[in-house]
């Protein structure tokens, strides 16, 4: 529909933006998917000397990284903005998007781009691919997995920044948030006790992020669909219920600084 | 040399007024040293041994802290030095009546001082409660010996890849491949001892297990031999990398003094 | 037809009150002070289609929030008003596609692109389909004299440029309102110039109606017809912008110059002398109480007169009267 159109305007925009300064956004893509690779040795010396843990071998963990890194680098280069909610909040600039007639956080999400991101997508897949559970339904599996992703990123950023409204400053916070989030999703949840296996599928929904898609590619299950799908729905309806929420208090302009 | 102190403690008071930075460190090694709490947890009860490659569990924890903490504490003057090359300030601080070197040495050791500090502290605690009782006094004494050396190999290499904002235009790239050589060869993330023989002996030739691995390792098995190797192989991965340093930054002087900044 | 009608509109601001220190940022924390910014005090006024509406008023006086509350962007506290039919805040997307927004301090386009990418990216985002983008473009950088800068990044535009496609990307839709928040701050002469030039060919042309704010009086004197003054959160005056001058302001001044010296000692009853130079005079007088018939044929009776210069006093001179005059509640 038309708003689709509209994205797709937007994500031309960036490009057309990244384009200006080519040599600095194809050297963030290479830098990212050397740094990316760089880290991954750390697991294939791992596992190089442990085989086999609990069931995960070397693949599953490049299949993990890759849906992972997928996730995070789509959500930062079509919506990168979401690492920023906060700051836009915080600085008025709300003002700009609400004196146009497209759906506002939608507008204000995909209005940036973080270049490095397209570097985590091609990592992602190409991680992916060489993990061995490229196949025709892998492939159907990983997508879904990394839409579920990118959804929980997105939301979950936008729950923590949309408190700006409230608070004002939320830099540190959503830092904080980002980091154990991002983290959290790179490692296989058989490594944690049930708490915490608890924790990362609710509170800090990394596992929705990694672990999850995972299980789903490596063996269809409906439970780890059903995580996947009530997950991301969950929190995409809470994140807009909280930007909405936010919204409405910064109409009535009591949430900021006041420019009589 | 009274001013380089002045600016030493200047940025450790510095560090002290803003606490905010400082919780969001410690939530950083937190998280860092219970994921792998939990990987080691697991390693080992699949091993099925309490040792392996020499080191237990609780040595392995210790281990992660206190890379960690290094990892943390190393100074990031690489962002600042290339800022001030490509806006030109650089030129400024030419003509002021101190050594550009040794303005961001004492620049980066009093920001990392406080950090560094904070983060033992923080990493201490963590890895108590997960590992129980840190090492032996031996042990820190060892570490903290070669933490000096490890800290200035950071320097030097970030100042190297700070001053490469003389002929790049983006120079933080560098800084995450850096930290990823580090990472692995510098044996952060998988200490030396569970390299394949052959991998070790690659890194060993290189300066980054002397930035990481040296304290670290010295920390939960503290063995004299062992000490005066690292401690040899630091400071003449010092001399060279200085060496390196004041070439990049004589050249980097030319071409300031022939372009004019 | 009427295009905007506002009544008793008002907007109070309840603004946290931080004393500093650390007790006071604690006790801020669990009591919360408040205080109450009354910002809009029921403004009332209507604006009729393609009218060239001029909103006048110093720093802090609510002409930025009632723009807010027009748009929508800002819900008021109490009041009643409509723009193009739609009441803003509850239209808001609707009324969006129908009227355009310039912030002086608010760039709209992008800054690392040329003008022509942002243009398009708005032609999606107002519906409009590409043929109709690109002759609407065709049209605007005409208007606006920027044919040659469309295609620069809008970062190595100067201030000046950049507003003038600011304000035409504000029209790619055929709004038919514009509204301008501060638009020539920061420009120089020349600058606005052009920008005020090029918006009354757009209101000639199409019909867009124009309501501007502003604290540069020249704004007003070149674009608008009609003016409403505001100070403290209330209309303080309203009217045409010739009648302001007429009424408000009755005085003249003079400059001459005679073929003699003219004596250091120069006075004139009724008239304020400013300078007395050698050959030349400059003097200030309220026609209201002294006529100019008697002031001229005392001029021209001291000497031969050379030149002789006749001034309305500048506007802001008339407004900042205007402010002073004005019952503030």
């Amino acid at each position: 529909m038309k708003n689709l159109r509209f994205l797709f305007a937007l994500w031309k925009a960036n490009l057309q933006a990244a384009m200006e300064f080519r040599a600095a956004f194809f050297t963030q893509i290479i830098f990212m998917i050397l740094n990316n690779a760089g880290f991954f040795v750390f697991w294939i010396l791992y596992f190089d000397k442990f085989e086999n843990v609990r069931g995960w071998t070397v693949n599953d963990m490049m299949l993990l990284f890759g849906i992972a890194a997928t996730a995070w680098g789509a959500a930062a280069y079509f919506f990168g903005n979401f690492t920023t909610l906060g700051e836009v909040i915080a600085q008025g600039r709300l003002d700009y998007y609400l004196s146009l007639p497209k759906p506002v956080l939608l507008h204000v999400l995909a209005s940036r781009s973080i270049g490095s991101g397209m570097g985590d997508v091609l990592y992602g897949f190409a991680s992916f691919v060489l993990s061995g559970y490229f196949t025709w339904d892998g492939v159907l599996r990983y997508v879904l997995g990394v839409v579920a992703g990118v959804c929980i990123f997105i939301s979950f950023l936008t729950i923590i920044q949309s408190l700006s409204f409230w608070i004002g400053n939320t830099v540190a916070l959503s830092q904080v948030a980002l980091s154990a989030l991002l983290t959290f999703s790179l490692y296989p949840s058989a490594l944690f006790n049930t708490t915490t296996k608890f924790i990362l599928l609710t509170i800090i929904p990394a596992a929705l992020v990694g672990n999850v898609p995972a299980e789903f590619v490596r063996s269809f299950t409906w439970t780890s669909l059903l995580q996947m799908a009530a997950g991301a729905l969950v929190f995409l309806i809470l994140a807009v219920i909280m930007f909405k929420s936010g919204l409405r208090r910064y109409e009535s302009g009591s949430s900021i600084q006041v420019e009589v | 040399m009274k001013k380089y102190l002045a600016i030493v403690q200047m940025q450790v008071i510095n560090n002290i007024a803003y606490p905010g930075d400082f919780i969001g460190r410690s939530i950083s090694i937190g998280i860092f040293l219970f994921i792998f709490a939990g990987l080691w947890k697991t390693t080992f009860t699949i091993a099925g041994t309490d040792v392996i490659n020499g080191l237990t569990l609780a040595n392995m924890l210790w281990y992660l802290m206190m890379a960690e903490t290094i990892e943390l504490g190393r100074p990031r003057i690489n962002r600042v030095i290339s800022e001030q090359v490509k806006n030109g300030e650089v030129a400024y601080i030419l003509s002021k009546p101190y050594n550009f070197l040794l303005y961001h040495f004492s620049f980066g050791l009093g920001d990392s001082l406080m950090r560094i500090g904070m983060n033992i502290l923080v990493g201490v605690g963590v890895t108590w409660l997960l590992a129980g009782p840190p090492p032996s006094l031996l042990g820190w004494l060892m570490a903290l010996t070669t933490m000096v050396g490890a800290w200035v190999l950071h320097f030097c290499m970030m100042a190297l890849i700070g001053l490469t904002a003389f002929v790049v235009e983006e120079t933080n790239s560098f800084e995450l491949i850096y930290q990823k050589a580090v990472f692995i060869l510098g044996g952060m993330l998988l200490p030396l001892d569970m390299f394949p023989v052959w991998l070790q002996g690659i890194a060993r030739a290189l300066p980054f297990p002397y930035m990481m691995y040296a304290p670290a390792r010295l920390f939960v098995k503290p063995e004299v031999d062992l000490f005066w190797q690292m401690l040899a192989g630091q400071w003449i991965w010092v001399a060279v990398l200085v060496f390196a340093l004041a070439m990049a930054y004589r050249s980097g002087e030319k071409v300031l003094t022939v372009n004019g900044g | 037809m009427t295009s905007i009608s506002v009544h008793q509109l008002q907007k109070t601001f309840q603004t946290k009150r931080k004393a500093a220190g650390l007790a006071a940022s604690a006790r801020a924390l669990f009591k919360p002070e408040y205080s109450t910014v009354e910002a809009v005090r029921g403004i009332s006024f209507r604006m009729e289609e393609g009218e060239l509406l001029g909103f006048i008023g110093p720093n802090g006086a609510g002409k930025s929030t009632t723009i807010k509350m027009l748009t929508g962007i800002l819900h008021p506290t109490n009041g009643v008003a409509s723009v193009l039919g739609f009441t803003p805040w509850k239209e808001r997307q609707k009324l969006a596609f129908h009227i355009g927004t310039v912030f002086g301090q608010r760039p709209q386009l992008w800054y690392h692109l040329p003008a022509i990418d942002t243009f398009m990216l708005f032609g999606k985002i107002y519906e409009l389909d590409d043929r109709e983008i690109k002759k609407r473009v065709d049209f605007l950088s005409e208007a606006f004299e920027i044919q040659d800068l469309l295609e620069t990044p809008v970062r190595k535009l100067s201030l000046g440029q950049r507003m003038r496609c600011e304000v035409a990307a504000s029209l790619l839709h055929r709004p038919k309102l514009l509204l301008l928040d501060e638009p020539s701050i920061g420009l120089d002469v020349v600058a606005k110039q052009h920008i005020r030039d090029a918006i009354r060919r757009m209101n000639q042309e199409e019909g867009v109606g124009v309501l501007l704010t502003s604290h540069d009086a020249g704004d007003l004197e070149a674009l608008c017809k009609r003016v409403i003054i505001v100070n403290h959160g209330q209309i303080v005056y309203e009217d045409k912008v010739s009648n302001l001058k007429r009424k408000h302001l009755t005085t003249k001044m003079v400059e001459v110059r005679y073929a003699e010296q003219v004596p250091a000692d120069f006075k004139l009853d009724g008239v304020e002398v400013l300078k007395v130079g050698r050959y030349g005079v400059k003097l200030r007088f309220d026609t209201n109480e002294t006529p100019v018939d008697s002031v001229m044929s005392h001029l021209s009776s001291i000497g031969d007169l050379v030149d002789i210069t006749i001034s309305d006093p500048p506007l802001e001179e008339v407004i900042a009267k205007v402010y002073k005059e004005a019952p503030t509640a």
